[in-house]
C-alpha cells in the first residue's frame, strides 16, 4: 500500500472515531447529555454560565444531522466544548496537559526501545546461555506485572522511603525558576519515576519481541553467508541481525504506542502527573463529559499518528515494501 | 500434548489456588466483607490479620471475596472474547470470499482503534456495572482472537480430509463441528487463557481508575480506595491495604500468562525449541 | 599441496547427544589451479563439507584435519577463522534466494568484505565491485538494486562476484546450478569455466548435477552417506565407473545423450543418524558379500582410481576371450563365431545386436555353456566355465541361465506350468518339495503370472505366447542366477506385452542386480534398456560401446545400417 493510501485509511479510522465519539452519548439510554441540563437529574449542572455553554455546544434541541455538522465544524475550529468542572474550554485544558504526556511517553518509548534493542540483540546472540534464559524469564515477569503495581513499588521505594524523588506532580508547585536549566532540572526530577515506571512496563514485551525476532533472523541463510564472509562480530550483530530484526520491531511500534498510552493513564493517575491521563481520570471521576470526549479524541489522534509514523519508518527500512519491481 | 515446562505447572497451581479461595470464600473469610466489623484503619491484629479499611471493613475478607470477582471476570470476559472471536473468525475463515473480506475489514478497523481510551469512553457512558465491564472488555479484545482463528480455520479448510467430507455430502455444520473445531481446540484454549489474563488486568485497571463497578469489591477497587487515602505511602498502611490486592492481581495475571506460554509452545514447536 | 583434508568427521547433536555423523572420515586434496568435484545424493554430506572448509560449524562438531598450506584449520578460534574466511577460502552458497541480506543493496554486499577484510574505503570498494560485476556479466544497475529485485540467475552471479571479491585461493561452489533453468545454467557454466582458467584458483564444486561437475572439474570424488566411495579423473569416472554406487548414480542421471530410461538404485539412502554397519552401501549393493556387512572398506588405490570396496569395485561377471566356433553345413565350413571377446559386469545390461545369421545365438549358447567353443574360454565369476566339470560345472551353470528364442521349443508340452518352473530345482536337488513349491510361486509372481491351482496345472499349448515366454522367464529366475542371457525374448510378443516384459526385466534387474545379455535384432527396442551395445556382424563383434554413443555416433558401417533399418514411428 502506498503512502497516500495508508494516510487515507488512517484518516478514515479517525473519522470513525469522531463519529463514535459523537454518537455514543447520544444513543445511550438515560441520555447522559440531556441529564446535564435536566434539573431533576443528579448530573444537573448548577452553574448557569457553564450550562448555557454546554447547551450551545451540544445543541440537543437541534436535529441530529445538524448536531453532527456543528460537532465536526467545532473539531476543525478547535472548539471541543467546555469543562463542567473547571469552567474552561476543553481545548485549553488539552493544550495544557498534552505536552506532559508527550514528554512522559516520548522519554519512556525512547529508553525502553533503546534498552530492548541493545539487550535483546545481545541476548539472542547468546541464546540458550544462563544470561539469556534469565533475561527471558525476567521479561515475561515484567511484561505481565500490571503497570500500576510496578509504579507503586517504585513510588514507595524512591519516593516515600528513600525520599530521593518527589512523590507527585510534574514540577514543584508554585515554583519560580531562575533559569531555563533550573526549570529543566526540576521537571526532570519529577519525570524520573513516572518515566522509569513506564519504561519498565514496556520493556518486558519489547525485549521479548526483539530477542525473538533476532533469533529468527540469526537462523536465516544470509547470516550464515555473512559469517562465511569473515565479517567482524559487531558488523554481524548490529549491521545484519539487528538491522533485520528492526523490521518486525517497528511493525509493532503501533502496538507499542497503544501500550504506552495505556500505561500513561495509569501512571499519571498514580503519580499525579499533570498529563492527559490524569486529566481523563479526574474528568471521569467528576463525570465531566466534554473533557472526557475531548481528551479521548486527542489521545486517539496521537495514537493514530504514531501508527502512521511507524508505517512510514517501516517503508523506509524494508526495501521489499517499496513499489518498484525487478531491475533485471 | 508435549511435556509442559515447570513454569506452566507453577501457573496451574496458582490458578487452582485462586479458584479454591474463590469457591471457598464464605468458609475462609473471617467476616462478611461488607460488614463494618471493626474500627476504621485498624492495624493488623489477630482479629483482623490485614487490618481494616477506611470504613472499618476487614481487608482480608475483602481480599478473599475479591478473588471471586477477578475469576468471574477472567472466565466471563475470556469466554466472551473467545466466543466472539470464534464466531467471526470461524465464519470468515470458513466462508472465504466477500464475507471474509468484509469481516476482516471490520477486524482491522477495530484493531486500529486505541484500546484504553475506547474502553474508558465506553465505561463512562455505558455505566460501570460488572456485566458492562465484562461486555466491553470482550468487545475490545475479540478482534485479535478472530484473526488467529481465521488463519487456522483457513488452513484446516484446505486440507484434503475436509474436502473429502464435503464430497461425501457433509453439511457445513457437520464439517465445522467434526473437523474444524477439534483442529482449533488448542488455539481456543490458548486464546481463552490469554484473554482471561488481559481481562483481569483491564478490570483491575478500570477499577483502579475509578471506572469499575463501585458496588463490587474487586481487587482493583481496593487499590483505588487505598490510594484515595492521602499519604498512604508515608505510613506503612500501604503494606497491608495496597500491597495485598496488587500482589493478588499480579499473581493471577502471571499464572494465566504462564499457562498461556505453555500452551503456546504446544501450538508453536519452533518457538519452544528456541526458547529452551 | 594447497588444501589437504584428512579423515574429516563432522558430527551433529541429536536429542542432546552427539548423534548424527554427517561426514565420516573424508579425505581429499586440492592443488592450486586444479578443480575437484564432490558428487552425491542429497543428504550425503556435501554441504556439510563445504561449510567445514569455512569453519562454519561449532568447533566441537568437527574432528580430523584440514590443512591449508600446512596450517591446521580444525580447532581454530572464531577470530582466527575470520582472517581466513573469504580471503583464502570463499563460498558461493546453494540457497541463492535467501543468501543475500534483503535490506542492503547488492553492490554494498559485494563490497562488504572488501571494506572489512582489505580495508578499502567505500569508494574504492564500490569501484572494485563494479569491476567484479562486469566480470560476471552484471551491470551497475544490478549493483544498485536490492536482492528481491534480481532474478535467480542474477543473484547467482552476484554471489559469485561476492565470492571472488577478495581473490581467494580456493573457491567452493555449493550446488551452483540448482534451481536454475537450462539456459541460465549453461551460461553460468561457461562463466565459471572462463573464470577458473584465468584464476589459478583451486576450485571445489559440490553438486548432484553430474553434467555440471563433468564440465567444470578435472577430478571427482563420489560421496555416499558421509563417506567417499570413489575418486578419480572426472571423465574416466563418468565414462567407466568402478564403484557400484557410482555406476548406479550415473544410470539414474537424466542425460540428453541417451534415450535409455532412468534406473534408480534399489533401496533408499540410509538414515544419517543410524547408518548401516560395515560398508554403508551394502544394503543397496547387488554384489555385497558377508564381509561387506561387517567391515568398512578403506579407500584404496586400484589402477589409477581410489575405490572403497572390498571387492575392488564392480565385479566382472562374465568374460569371454577369443571365442571361435565353426560348423560344418553340407560340407561347407561356416564360421559362426570369430574371435569374440566381451565382458559383462554385475548388474549391467548388455545388448548383442546383429542381423539374423550374424552368429548371435551361437555365441549365446557358448556363453551359457551349452556349446563348447573351438577356441577361447568363458570365465564366469572368475572361474573358467569352459574347463569346469561335474558338480562344479553344474553349480556354475545355475548362475547363468538362458532364455531361448522360441518358448514353445524351450518347454516340454507334457509338463504343467508349475512343473516347468520347478524343473531346474528338481534337477539341482535344491530344497524340500514344499520349499520348491514356494520358490515356484515366488518366481511366477515375480513375472506377473497368477499362482492359482488352475493356472499352475495348465500345459504349454493352453498358454499364450506371452504367457509362455514369462513362464520360461520364471523358470530361468527360479535358480536365482546372476546373469540371464535372453535370445530374442520379445519376438513372440505383441507390442504391449513386449513393453510389459521389458519393464519386468528392468525391475528385476534393478532389484536383484541381475546382469542381462540381451540378444536382439531390434535396435529401437534395445536402446531403451541397454547400458552397452555390442554389434555383431558375420561372427565378429564389429563395434562396442555405451548405448548412448552407439545410437548417436555409430562408427562402423554395419552399425549405421542397422540404425537406419530400425523402425520409427513417423
Amino acid at each position: 500500500m502506498g503512502v497516500g493510501r495508508r494516510a487515507f485509511v488512517y484518516l478514515l479510522t479517525f473519522w470513525v472515531i469522531l463519529t463514535l465519539n459523537f454518537l455514543l452519548p447520544r444513543l445511550l439510554p438515560g441520555d447522559p447529555l440531556a441529564a446535564l441540563l435536566d434539573p431533576s437529574s443528579s448530573d444537573y449542572v448548577y452553574d448557569p454560565e457553564v450550562r448555557a455553554a454546554l447547551a450551545a455546544y451540544y445543541g440537543l434541541d437541534r436535529p441530529l444531522p445538524e448536531q453532527y455538522g456543528r460537532y465536526l465544524l467545532g473539531i476543525l475550529t478547535g472548539d471541543l466544548g467546555r469543562s463542567i468542572r473547571l469552567n474552561r474550554p476543553v481545548a485549553e485544558l488539552v493544550v495544557g496537559h498534552l505536552p506532559w504526556t508527550l514528554l512522559l511517553v516520548g522519554t519512556a518509548l525512547l529508553f525502553s526501545s533503546a534498552l530492548a534493542l541493545l539487550t535483546g540483540t545481545e541476548s539472542a546472540w547468546r541464546r540458550g546461555s544462563w544470561a539469556d534464559r534469565g533475561l527471558v524469564s525476567a521479561s515475561i515477569l515484567l511484561a505481565n506485572v500490571p503497570v500500576y503495581f510496578a509504579g507503586m513499588m517504585l513510588l514507595l521505594l524512591f519516593g516515600a522511603r528513600l525520599r530521593w524523588l518527589p512523590l507527585a506532580g510534574g514540577r514543584t508547585p508554585f515554583a519560580r525558576y531562575p533559569s531555563a536549566l533550573a526549570a529543566a532540572l526540576d521537571i526532570g526530577r519529577h519525570l524520573i519515576l513516572p518515566a522509569l515506571t513506564l519504561t519498565l512496563a514496556m520493556l518486558g514485551a519489547k525485549f521479548l519481541l526483539v530477542r525473538n525476532a533476532t533469533v529468527n533472523v540469526l537462523g536465516e541463510d544470509f547470516m550464515l553467508v555473512a559469517r562465511a564472509k569473515g565479517l567482524p562480530e559487531g558488523r554481524l550483530k548490529w549491521g545484519h541481525a539487528l538491522r533485520n530484526a528492526l523490521l518486525p520491531f517497528v511493525a509493532h511500534l503501533a502496538a507499542h504506542a497503544g501500550m504506552a498510552v495505556t500505561g500513561a493513564v495509569f501512571i499519571e493517575t498514580l503519580f499525579s502527573y499533570p498529563g492527559m491521563g490524569r486529566l481523563i481520570f479526574e474528568s471521569v471521576t467528576a463525570r465531566d463529559y466534554p473533557v472526557i470526549q475531548g481528551a479521548f479524541l486527542v489521545v486517539s489522534a496521537v495514537v493514530l499518528t504514531a501508527n502512521f509514523l511507524a508505517d512510514l519508518i517501516n517503508l523506509r527500512l524494508d526495501p521489499r515494501l517499496r513499489e518498484g519491481g525487478a531491475v533485471g | 500434548m508435549r511435556r509442559l515446562g515447570g513454569e506452566v505447572w507453577f501457573g496451574l497451581i496458582l490458578l487452582a489456588l485462586c479458584s479454591a479461595v474463590a469457591v471457598l470464600a464464605p468458609v475462609l473469610a473471617p467476616y462478611d466483607p461488607r460488614a463494618f466489623s471493626g474500627q476504621p484503619l485498624e492495624r493488623p491484629s489477630r482479629a483482623h490479620p490485614l487490618g481494616t479499611n477506611d470504613v472499618g471493613q476487614d481487608i482480608l475478607s475483602e481480599l478473599i471475596y475479591g478473588a471471586r470477582v477477578s475469576l468471574t471476570v477472567a472466565l466471563a470476559a475470556g469466554a466472551g472474547t473467545v466466543l466472539l472471536g470464534l464466531l467471526v473468525g470461524g465464519m470468515a475463515g470458513y466462508a472465504g470470499g466477500w464475507l471474509d473480506q468484509a469481516l476482516m475489514r471490520l477486524v482491522d478497523g477495530m484493531l486500529s482503534l486505541p484500546r484504553l481510551p475506547l474502553l474508558i469512553l465506553f465505561a463512562t457512558f455505558l455505566g460501570s456495572g460488572l456485566p458492562q465491564t465484562i461486555a466491553v472488555i470482550s468487545f475490545l479484545f475479540w478482534p485479535t482472537t478472530a484473526r488467529v482463528v481465521r488463519a487456522q480455520v483457513q488452513s484446516v479448510r484446505q486440507r484434503g480430509y475436509v474436502r473429502m467430507a464435503r464430497q461425501f455430502g457433509a453439511s457445513h455444520p457437520y464439517v465445522f463441528l467434526r473437523h474444524i473445531l477439534p483442529a482449533i481446540g488448542p488455539l481456543i484454549a490458548y486464546g481463552l487463557v490469554t484473554s482471561a489474563g488481559h481481562a483481569v488486568a483491564m478490570e483491575a485497571g478500570l477499577a483502579f481508575l475509578g471506572l469499575g463497578d463501585p458496588l463490587v469489591k474487586s481487587w482493583g477497587l481496593m487499590m483505588r480506595f487505598a490510594l484515595n487515602l492521602p499519604g498512604i505511602f508515608l505510613t506503612d498502611r500501604w503494606l497491608w491495604w495496597l500491597l495485598p490486592p496488587a500482589l493478588c492481581v499480579t499473581l493471577l495475571i502471571l499464572a494465566l500468562a504462564l499457562i498461556g506460554i505453555g500452551l503456546e509452545q504446544n501450538l508453536n514447536p519452533r518457538l519452544a525449541r528456541r526458547w529452551r | 599441496m594447497m588444501l589437504i583434508v584428512q579423515d574429516l568427521r563432522v558430527t551433529f547433536p541429536l536429542d542432546g547427544r552427539m548423534g548424527l555423523r554427517a561426514v565420516d572420515g573424508v579425505s581429499f586434496e586440492l592443488a592450486p589451479g586444479t578443480s575437484l568435484g564432490i558428487v552425491g545424493e542429497t543428504g550425503a554430506g556435501k554441504t556439510t563439507i563445504a561449510r567445514a572448509l569455512l569453519g562454519l560449524h561449532p568447533p566441537e562438531c568437527v574432528q580430523g584435519s584440514i590443512r591449508l598450506d600446512g596450517r591446521e584449520l580444525v580447532g581454530l578460534s572464531e577470530e582466527e577463522w575470520r582472517a581466513i574466511r573469504w580471503r583464502r577460502i570463499a563460498l558461493v552458497p546453494q540457497s541463492v534466494g535467501t543468501a543475500l541480506d534483503p535490506v542492503y543493496r547488492v553492490g554494498d554486499q559485494i563490497a562488504e568484505p572488501l571494506r572489512y577484510h582489505l580495508g578499502f574505503s567505500p569508494a574504492e570498494a564500490w569501484e572494485r565491485s563494479l569491476e567484479l560485476a562486469r566480470r560476471v556479466g552484471l551491470e551497475p544497475r544490478h549493483l544498485r538494486a536490492y536482492p528481491h529485485q534480481l532474478s535467480g540467475g542474477e543473484k547467482q552471479r552476484a554471489l559469485l562476484a561476492m565470492a571472488l571479491s577478495c581473490a581467494p585461493d580456493i573457491l567452493v561452489l555449493d550446488e551452483p546450478t540448482s534451481g536454475q533453468d537450462m539456459l541460465s545454467r549453461a551460461r553460468l557454466l561457461d562463466l565459471l569455466d572462463a573464470l577458473c582458467r584465468e584464476g589459478g584458483m583451486g576450485l571445489l564444486v559440490i553438486s548432484h548435477d553430474l553434467a555440471a561437475v563433468a564440465r567444470l572439474t578435472e577430478r571427482v570424488a563420489v560421496l555416499y552417506a558421509g563417506q567417499l566411495v570413489e575418486v578419480g579423473p572426472t571423465a574416466e569416472v563418468f565414462q567407466d565407473p568402478r564403484h557400484p554406487y557410482t555406476w548406479g548414480l550415473l544410470r539414474a542421471y537424466p542425460d540428453m545423450s541417451t534415450a535409455r530410461d532412468l534406473r534408480g538404485i534399489r533401496g533408499a539412502p540410509p538414515d544419517p543418524a543410524n547408518p548401516p554397519p560395515g560398508c554403508r552401501f551394502h544394503p543397496r549393493c547387488t554384489q555385497a558379500i558377508d564381509r561387506c556387512r561387517r567391515e568398512k572398506p578403506p579407500l584404496r588405490e586400484i589402477g589409477g582410481r581410489w575405490i572403497a570396496c572390498h571387492l575392488g569395485g564392480l565385479q566382472t561377471l562374465l568374460r569371454a576371450e577369443g571365442l571361435r566356433k565353426t560348423f560344418s553345413v553340407d560340407g561347407e565350413r561356416v564360421e559362426a563365431v570369430r574371435e569374440a571377446t566381451l565382458e559383462i559386469r554385475e548388474g549391467e545390461v548388455v545388448a548383442l545386436v546383429g542381423k539374423t545369421g550374424s552368429g548371435k545365438t551361437t555365441l549365446a549358447q557358448i556363453l551359457v555353456g551349452l556349446l563348447p567353443p573351438d577356441d577361447g574360454r568363458v570365465v564366469l565369476e572368475g572361474r573358467e566355465l569352459t574347463a569346469a566339470k561335474g558338480k562344479e560345472r553344474r553349480a556354475m551353470m545355475s548362475r547363468i541361465q538362458l532364455i531361448p528364442q522360441d518358448p514353445f521349443d524351450a518347454v516340454s508340452p507334457r509338463l504343467t506350468a508349475a512343473e516347468i518352473v520347478r524343473e531346474p530345482l528338481d534337477i539341482q536337488g535344491i530344497g524340500t518339495p514344499e520349499e520348491r513349491e514356494v520358490k515356484v510361486r515366488q518366481a511366477l509372481q515375480t513375472v506377473g503370472l497368477p499362482t492359482s491351482p488352475d493356472f499352475l496345472a495348465r500345459r504349454a499349448h493352453e498358454l499364450s505366447g506371452g504367457q509362455l515366454q514369462r513362464v520360461v522367464l520364471a523358470r530361468a529366475l527360479v535358480l536365482e542366477p546372476k546373469l540371464i542371457v535372453a535370445d530374442e525374448p520379445f519376438s513372440m510378443l505383441d507390442p504391449s506385452e513386449q513393453a510389459r516384459v521389458i519393464n519386468l526385466l528392468k525391475e528385476i534387474q534393478t532389484e536383484r542386480g541381475l546382469a542381462l545379455l540381451l540378444i536382439s535384432h531390434d535396435l529401437a527396442l534395445v536402446r531403451k534398456i541397454a547400458d552397452r551395445i555390442l554389434v555383431m556382424h558375420r561372427g565378429q563383434i564389429v563395434e562396442e560401446g555405451p548405448g548412448s554413443r552407439i545410437v548417436t555416433r555409430p562408427e562402423h558401417e554395419h552399425t549405421r545400417m542397422l540404425l537406419e533399418a530400425a523402425p520409427r514411428l513417423g
